[in-house]
């Protein structure tokens, strides 16, 4: 299993992009070195050679400036004192034959390179090069005086041998560090794929593992986390939605059909087909009102609503409300407090904000007793709008108050009571799509249900209209 | 079901024949639907054509006059709202209630927006259906310079807001006068409870709350209770409210 997992592991190390910018890396320097090698080897040259031809320059006028009867004998005494003295000296008579010197040929008047074969001591030959300056002297001779190439051939070599080393050192080097590079990255985006692949297997609770490091891909792995965990959020909201839609549209469906079976059997005149029907009907209207409930929960958690957000006028919203529940508050012997602030602006949909205040204040009326007080308060504080809902009824219990903002839950309390335990879930849902936070608590005795809008662009306190 | 409940239910329909037959175009490709909708209205005796698709639809209101156009939204060939603008824009001045599964807020004011007179999500009741039919068909009978409204002994002034039953005048808060006000420019008819929550309150149609029954029952104290004479605002089992203005009910 190792080696075709290795082998594996080299072809998506070459396939990797980490990899491949690192060998266009290699190349990159390695034409860099060659610009910088060109360079300084013209630089280096072009110097030495200045600096020969200044030597040259120098040597032709001493011996320019010797009698020209003394010349040849100098010339000859010059040599003689050579390997210490590096020039080559030759003078030639009009007639271009040698008078005396080691230059055997006549060179061009002016800077030439002459090439000259001559022998090592131990007999074998080789060719001299020679930078060569040719004077014509003031009595027609022509004095050529020179120095060997020797040491530029040998900083040539040099500066050759030390920049294939050099350039092919950085090329390995930058591979080597791009492989390192890419197999750090290939394990990281490994970690990731196997959580990937993890999950699509149907483990929705696999993860991406994060470093300490806190680097991108940590940051990354960060992101997918909490991309997974809404998801994983959504799918088993939707797991436990779909089975209980199924569990409760039984129970009115069943209702349904044995009341219609009954009828069938039972029912002989018109005014029990009649009832029957109605209350066929009745079923039917509860389910397709539950199916409704659903459907706009769905669409308020799929948060396509947010496009149509606009400037909500907060007070007279929640003043209105409580006109027109007062009279159904003191119906029933309760009593209505409202206390709002005014002036306060929020952004959101308004239609859903009202539902979502009817919601709670319905919610309220349904499960206390009659004689209940019941509290509508609206603040403006300093950072946050503040709308509370209070009753002194009998409140929910602490363990239970996450639980009784999700579908279908119905506390055992108000199972009698009318209702398909899908008003708070449409609540919490209108309430995470305006950012708003939702808190149940205790009111002592009582349910404080307190929303607050934390959306900073969410909440304006105007002048009061 | 037996001979005689068939009868029986018959001769119920015949009794809640309407006063003013309407010549309607339903257009609906859904057939069980469309047979559904357009027996209940001939049994109310309106006159119904009934059409499968938007082009024919078109043809057939191009063709003659309607007092109302059925129409939904989703349709094969030409869509809902395409016939809706082109029946706008040749100058039609039927009346048009739109039928749709797309019963949101959004749906429903790009409707209106489009010439709609008013929009029905499904599924419904056909009393909440022909509650609305008869809503819109009346809207048109009002002119808008009257000032008073007149319903049995009751009077309605527009400009200052107030109420007399008999003389005598009666206080209501601003909701209940909007609320009356909306029965009595609809008197005779059946409202229904989504339509007063539309109307009244402005709320969307799948609102859910009993505020309307609490305040009906409040607005029916105020405008019955000290007064002889027979009951204003009666409810219909099932369906709605009614103000009467006519006694022979």
């Amino acid at each position: 299993m190792t080696a075709p997992a290795s082998s594996g592991l080299g072809a998506r190390l070459l396939k990797s992009a980490a990899f491949r910018l690192a060998a266009l890396q290699a190349f990159l320097f390695a034409l860099a070195a060659l610009a910088l090698f060109l360079v300084s080897w013209l630089a280096a040259r072009n110097y030495i050679e200045n600096q020969l031809r200044q030597d040259i320059s120098d040597e032709t006028s001493e011996v320019v400036a010797q009698p020209a009867n003394l010349r040849a004998n100098s010339v000859r005494r010059a040599l003689a004192r050579a390997p210490r003295n590096p020039y080559d000296y030759s003078l030639f008579e009009r007639d271009h034959t040698l008078i005396a010197g080691d230059v055997l040929h006549e060179p061009a008047i002016g800077w030439s390179t002459v090439e000259q074969r001559e022998e090592h001591v131990g007999g074998d030959e080789y060719v001299r090069h020679m930078l060569v300056l040719g004077t014509v002297l003031e009595d027609g001779r022509v004095l050529a005086v020179g120095r060997d190439l020797a040491s530029v051939e040998q900083l040539d070599a040099l500066l050759k041998q030390t920049f294939t080393w050099a350039s092919l050192a950085v090329v390995l080097l930058a591979l080597a560090g791009g492989m390192v590079t890419s197999l750090s990255y290939l394990r990281r985006v490994e970690v990731i794929a196997t959580a990937a692949s993890r999950i699509a297997a149907g483990d929705l609770g696999a993860r991406v593992a994060i470093t300490r490091r806190g680097d991108e891909f940590d940051r990354l792995a960060v992101s997918l986390n909490s991309m997974l965990e809404r998801i994983q959020t959504l799918v088993e909201g939707l797991r436990q939605v779909s089975s209980d839609i199924a569990h409760d549209l039984r129970t009115p469906l069943t209702h349904l059909r044995q009341r219609l079976e009954a009828a069938m059997q039972e029912a002989t005149s018109v005014e029990s087909y009649d009832k029957a029907c109605e209350r066929a009907l009745t079923d039917v209207d509860s389910v397709l009102e539950t199916f409704g409930a659903l459907l706009r929960i769905a669409k308020v958690e799929s948060r396509q609503r947010r496009a149509g957000f606009a400037g909500v006028a907060l007070s007279p919203l929640l003043e209105r409300l409580a006109e027109d529940y007062r009279p159904l508050v003191e119906d029933v012997g309760r009593m209505l407090h409202a206390d709002i602030a005014q002036g306060v602006h929020v952004h959101g949909d308004a239609l859903l904000l009202t539902q979502m205040f009817v919601n709670l204040i319905e919610n309220a009326l349904r499960h206390t007793p009659p004689g209940t007080p019941v509290r509508l308060k609206l603040e403006a504080l300093d950072k946050v709008c503040r709308v509370i809902i209070e009753d002194a009824g009998p409140g929910i219990p602490a363990h239970e108050r996450s639980r009784v903002l999700k579908r279908f839950v119905r506390l055992d309390a108000s199972r009698t009571t009318p209702g398909n335990g899908l008003g708070l879930a449409l609540v919490a849902a209108v309430a995470d799509l305006h950012e708003i936070r939702l808190t149940l608590a205790d009111a002592g005795p009582g349910l404080r249900v307190q929303l607050d809008f934390t959306y900073p662009q969410n909440f304006t306190k105007g002048v009061s209209p | 079901m037996n001979l005689q409940a068939c009868s029986g239910l018959l001769s119920r329909y015949r009794t809640t024949f309407a006063a003013h037959a309407m010549k309607i175009l339903l257009v609906e490709d859904d057939m069980d639907t469309r047979s559904y909708v357009s027996s209940g209205l001939q049994a109310r005796g309106h006159c119904v054509d009934e059409s499968g698709n938007g082009s024919d639809g078109l043809s057939r209101a191009s063709a003659q006059e309607y007092d109302v156009i059925i129409l939904d939204r989703m349709l094969p060939a030409v869509d809902g709202m395409n016939v809706l603008r082109t029946l706008r824009n040749s100058g039609t001045h039927a009346r048009v209630l739109m039928l749709t599964a797309l019963g949101d807020v959004d749906a429903r004011i790009e409707g209106m927006e489009a010439g709609a007179d008013d929009y029905l999500g499904k599924p419904f009741a056909l009393s909440e259906l022909i509650a609305r039919l008869n809503a819109i068909c009346r809207r048109s009978a009002y002119t808008s310079a009257a000032t008073t409204l007149r319903v049995g002994d009751l009077e309605l002034d527009l400009i200052t807001q107030r109420v007399f039953r008999a003389g005598r005048q009666i206080h209501l808060q601003p909701r209940e006068w909007d609320l009356l006000k909306y029965f009595a420019l609809n008197a005779d008819e059946v409202i229904t409870r989504t339509m007063l929550l539309e109307h009244v309150w402005g709320f969307q149609s799948s609102f859910q709350s009993n505020l309307v029954d609490t305040h009906i029952c409040r607005l029916r104290g105020k405008i019955e209770r000290d007064f002889f004479g027979p009951r204003l605002l009666r409810t219909v089992r099932g369906e709605g409210y009614m103000l009467c203005g006519k006694q022979d009910h």
